[in-house]
């Protein structure tokens, strides 16, 4: 049960910061992103639309994965 | 700053209008919708049959890449439209599994829908990040004849490797759900991005993942065929409005007319593909794409 918790806590925190990333994909240039992002280019004023829909997407599937994970628990039907 | 002298920008429509063909472009909008859902490789097809005939195409350019995405979103369109039904009932499923905020194993729709889900992460992410620079590595006709050559050994593997799956002419997505786990969708998923190398076939990758899972032929290439549905539309969309901007100038009339072409035999081929898996195996298409591959090797190097 603890575990359950702590797992679904983990997704949505992992959710959030990838929808956040997402979103500095979609509005920085590639010289602006932090120079540990992927895509990092100085001088480079293309924007990575692609890896920031790459991060929203897995960001939506933490979340989906928090959301069936934290539903009410049903009574397994013993064989 | 010096402006583009519209005589300049219509010298450029002439010029590809004169690499893009109309007949030029109804064999590669044929040509596309067969080899994009056979497991025979449509991105080196496309490589290798312009330079075989000699056309001055290639396959990074620009308005090359720009044409392709008509006769993506045709086949993807096509395959949508063909699995139309099926698609309804997970969708629903999926809407199901949300409002319960359960995936029941008695509910084989949700179940699909979001073995789908987890197949297309992979490779949805693996395309986004990886493909321009795969393309741009390995481009060339040869390097395309080489994995075409390899794309046979695959299929071959994975023909050799299966699991003995029962032999199914029904379609039943409920055996699917049950055959395939979570693991052996992201597997299956991961699989496609060795498409993202010209010569290597997605539909290939994924047919041979299922069967390695434990799928039947028929149900495999069922399984592959609904998974490729939204990574093909997705690309293709997302390089759509590239088709209607100054990329798409000179090209768009022959990218409708290759959409049509490409839709026609794609849905020949899947109603094809869906009879044929369910008696047959992958090993045609593994001789096929050994033996030309090595053959056009042979032929580019010499």
């Amino acid at each position: 049960m603890r575990n359950d918790r702590l797992l679904v806590a983990l997704a949505i925190v992992v959710g959030i910061v990838l929808i956040a990333v997402a979103i500095v994909y979609w509005a920085e240039p590639a010289k602006s992103l932090p120079g540990f992002f992927p895509g990092h280019q100085a001088g480079s004023s293309h924007h990575h639309t692609k890896h920031g829909i790459a991060a929203f997407l897995v960001g939506l599937a933490c979340f989906a994965f928090a959301w069936f994970r934290s539903g009410p628990k049903r009574a397994s039907t013993a064989t | 700053m010096v402006p583009v002298r519209p005589e300049a920008r219509l010298d450029s429509h002439v010029i590809l209008a004169a690499l893009i063909t109309y007949p030029r472009a109804i064999v590669l909008g044929l040509l596309q919708g067969v080899s994009e859902l056979f497991p025979v490789s449509s991105l080196g097809h496309s490589v290798i049959l312009p330079k075989l005939l000699g056309w001055n195409i290639h396959q990074n350019d620009k308005y090359f890449l720009t044409f392709l995405v008509a006769t993506h979103l045709a086949t993807a369109i096509v395959l949508f439209l063909f699995f139309w039904r099926d698609w309804m009932r997970i969708l629903k499923g999926i809407g199901r599994s949300l409002r319960d905020r359960e995936i029941s194993d008695n509910d084989p729709d949700a179940k699909l829908g979001w073995l789908l889900v987890v197949g297309t992460i992979p490779a949805g992410i693996l395309g986004l990040t990886l493909q321009d620079s795969l393309r741009k590595i390995f481009a060339s006709p040869t390097s395309a004849a080489i994995f075409l050559t390899l794309n046979g050994l695959v299929l071959y593997g994975a023909e050799l490797l299966r699991r003995r799956a029962p032999v199914t002419d029904v379609e039943d997505d409920a055996r699917i759900a049950r055959t395939v786990s979570w693991r052996g969708s992201f597997f299956v998923g991961a699989a496609q991005a060795i498409a993202l190398i010209p010569g290597f076939s997605r539909s290939g990758a994924t047919m041979g993942g299922g069967l390695y899972v434990g799928l039947s032929h028929k149900d495999a290439a069922r399984f592959a065929f609904l998974l490729a549905t939204p990574i093909i539309g997705a690309a293709a969309l997302l390089k759509l409005p590239e088709l209607f901007g100054h990329a798409g100038d000179g090209v768009r009339g022959q990218a409708l007319v290759a959409a049509l072409c490409s839709a026609l035999t794609a849905y020949l081929a899947v109603k094809f593909l869906m009879r044929y898996f369910e008696t047959k195996t992958l090993t045609p298409f593994a001789i096929y794409c050994f033996v030309a591959g090595l053959a056009c090797t042979i032929y580019f190097v010499s």
